[in-house]
C-alpha cells in the first residue's frame, strides 16, 4: 500500500475511531499510524472521545423520565382524536357534497358551492386541523349516493352530535330524525313533538343550522300550509328533489317555492297506528302539525302503519 | 319517537376504518416516544422542552400518519419531525440558546490534572456534553442522531434536508470540535488499542 499523508488519512482515522471505516480504510490507517506517532496519538484520542460519547449514550440523565410526558401525550392524543374531523368531498346529483366524520361518528354533511376552492371552503367550515381523506369517507359517500338515487331508505350511521349548538337543537334534530322515510310534518309539528308547541320559530332556526342535512332529514319538515319554505340557505329546490326521491311530490308555488298538497297525501294522525285517506273523518280540518303525511301507501306501510279500517286507503288509493 | 338517533352506533352498517389506524398509532407511541423525548432532551437540554416537543412531535405525526406510505421508516420519520420542531424551537428562542452556549464555554478548556482518574473521566464526560451543547446546530443535531441514536447518514440527511455526505461531514466536524474541546483531558500518549 502506498504512503498516505497525515492530511489524507485524517477522515479515515476519524471513521476508524468511530468504527465506521471499511476494511481498506482501516488497513490504510493501521499502516499510517505504525509510522506516524502524531496520528497514532490522534487515533487514541478519537477513540477515547468515541468511548466517552458511547458512555454518555448509555448513561441515562437525571431528566430521562418520559412517564409524565407520555401521560400528557396520551391525554392530548385522545382529545385530538375526538376533535379531529376527517372529510371527503365528492360530486352528487345535488352538487358537491362534503361528509365529515370524527371517531365518534358522522359529524357534518354540507352542500358546497358549485364553484371556488372546495377544500378551502371545507377548512373554513371544519378548521385547519381537519384532514381530507377520501378513503375514510368512501363507504359513507357510497351509501349517501345510493340514498340520493332512491336505492336506500336509511342512513344508519353513528353520529357525532358535538356540532349541534344546544340541547334544544339536539332535541329538535332527534325528533326530526324520527320522521319516517317518505313522510313530512310541519315545523309546528316538530315543536309539538318536543313538548314546546309555541317554539315554532326556534324549531325552524334549529333546523336551519342542522349540521347533518339529508342524514337528519330536515327536508321532511315543511310549513303548516304545505309550503316547503326554505332549505340550505335559498336552495329550496334541493328540498323538493329530496322529497321527490322519497315519493313526495311538491309542486311549484310562486317564484321561489314548492308546495306539498295535503289532499294528495296519505295521512296519519299523530299517535295513531292506521294511516288514512286525507278526507277520512275530520283529518282535513286538522293542522299539519298534528299529522304525518305520506306520499305513498308503500312508505306508510314500510313505516309500520296499517291502512285505516274505515276509509280503506288500500281499497281506494289516491290517484298517482 | 325520542329513542336517540345518536346512540345507534352498534346498528351501523358503516365500518369506522380509522379505529385500526389509531391502534397502530398507539403502537408507534409505545415504541418511539421515550427515545424521541430523549433525543429532544439532548437537543434542548431542558426536560420541560423535551416534554413539550416530544408531545408535539407525536401530535403532528398522528395527523400525518394516515398519509404515510406502508412500509415507511416510522422511526426516521419521527426523528425528522422532532428535528424540525427542535430547530423551530431554537429559532424562536435563539437568545436562550446563545445563553446556553455561553454557559458551555465558561468552564475552562483544560481541566487541571487530578490524581483521581474517575473524577477526571466524569469531568471529561461533562465537558463532552458542554462541547456538544456549543456546537453549531446542524453539527450538533447530526452528531446526536448519529452517536446517541445510531441513525444512519441517509436518515440524518433527510432529517436535516441535506445529503448523506453533508450529514457525514457534520458528524465528523462535530467530532473534531469535541476532540479539540477535550485537549488536556484525554490520556493521550498511551498505546492505541487494537
Amino acid at each position: 500500500m502506498s504512503e498516505t499523508s497525515c492530511r489524507e488519512i485524517e477522515p479515515h482515522l476519524l471513521a476508524s475511531a468511530m468504527g465506521e471505516a471499511g476494511p481498506d480504510a482501516v488497513e490504510r490507517v493501521r499502516v499510517h499510524v505504525a509510522g506516524c506517532p502524531e496520528c497514532r496519538e490522534e487515533l487514541v484520542r478519537y477513540r477515547e472521545v468515541d468511548s466517552m460519547v458511547d458512555t454518555l449514550r448509555r448513561t441515562p440523565g437525571p431528566d430521562d423520565d418520559a412517564t409524565l410526558a407520555r401521560a400528557q401525550l396520551t391525554s392530548r392524543l385522545a382529545d385530538l382524536r375526538s376533535r379531529l374531523v376527517t372529510f371527503g368531498i365528492f360530486p352528487s346529483p345535488l352538487g358537491p357534497l362534503l361528509i365529515g366524520r370524527s371517531e365518534m361518528g358522522v359529524a357534518v354533511v354540507e352542500y358546497l358551492p358549485a364553484s371556488g376552492s372546495l377544500t378551502a371552503h371545507a377548512r373554513r367550515l371544519l378548521g385547519e386541523e381537519a384532514v381530507e381523506d377520501r378513503a375514510a369517507t368512501d363507504g359513507l359517500r357510497a351509501e349517501l349516493l345510493e340514498y340520493l338515487e332512491g336505492r336506500r331508505a336509511r342512513l344508519a350511521w353513528p353520529l357525532d352530535p358535538r356540532r349541534m349548538r344546544s340541547d334544544f337543537q339536539r332535541r329538535v334534530l332527534e325528533a326530526t330524525a324520527a320522521l319516517p322515510y317518505g313522510a313530512v310534518t310541519s315545523y309546528a309539528g316538530i315543536a309539538a313533538r318536543i313538548g314546546a308547541p309555541s317554539a315554532v320559530r326556534p324549531v325552524a332556526q334549529a333546523l336551519r343550522w342542522n349540521p347533518l342535512p339529508i342524514v337528519i332529514p330536515c327536508h321532511r319538515v315543511i310549513g303548516n300550509d304545505g309550503d316547503l319554505t326554505g332549505y340550505a340557505g335559498k336552495r329550496v329546490e334541493l328540498k323538493q328533489r329530496l322529497l321527490a326521491v322519497e315519493g313526495i311530490q311538491a309542486l311549484p308555488a310562486g317564484r321561489h317555492d314548492f308546495k306539498v298538497h295535503r289532499e294528495s297525501m296519505y295521512t296519519l294522525m299523530n299517535g295513531d297506528v292506521e294511516y288514512c285517506l286525507p278526507t277520512c273523518g275530520s283529518l282535513a280540518e286538522r293542522p299539519i302539525s298534528e299529522l304525518t303525511l305520506f306520499g305513498t301507501r308503500e312508505r306508510a306501510e314500510a313505516a309500520g302503519f296499517a291502512p285505516c279500517s274505515s276509509c280503506r286507503p288500500d281499497l281506494h288509493p289516491l290517484p298517482a | 319517537m325520542q329513542s336517540s338517533v345518536f346512540s345507534q352506533a352498534g346498528a351501523s352498517g358503516v365500518s369506522l376504518g380509522r379505529v385500526m389506524a389509531e391502534d397502530a398509532f398507539e403502537a408507534v407511541v409505545g415504541a418511539h416516544h421515550a427515545e424521541i423525548r430523549r433525543y429532544l432532551l439532548r437537543v434542548t437540554a431542558r426536560a420541560s422542552d423535551a416534554d413539550d416537543l416530544s408531545q408535539e412531535t407525536f401530535l403532528r405525526a398522528f395527523r400525518a400518519y394516515r398519509a404515510l406510505p406502508p412500509g415507511a421508516n416510522v422511526r426516521a420519520w419521527l426523528f425528522t419531525i422532532a428535528t424540525n420542531l427542535g430547530r423551530n424551537h431554537f429559532r424562536a428562542q435563539s437568545r436562550r440558546r446563545r445563553a446556553y452556549a455561553a454557559v458551555a464555554l465558561e468552564s475552562p478548556a483544560g481541566a487541571p490534572e487530578r490524581a483521581d482518574g474517575r473524577v477526571l473521566a466524569d469531568e471529561a464526560r461533562a465537558r463532552v456534553e458542554q462541547v456538544i451543547g456549543g456546537l453549531p446546530e446542524k453539527q450538533r443535531l447530526a452528531f446526536i442522531m448519529r452517536k446517541m441514536h445510531e441513525l444512519d447518514y441517509a436518515e440524518i440527511g433527510s432529517s436535516l434536508c441535506c445529503s448523506e455526505e453533508s450529514a457525514r461531514a457534520h458528524v465528523f466536524q462535530a467530532l473534531r470540535k469535541i476532540r479539540k474541546g477535550l485537549d488536556g483531558q484525554l490520556s493521550a500518549g498511551t498505546e492505541p488499542g487494537s
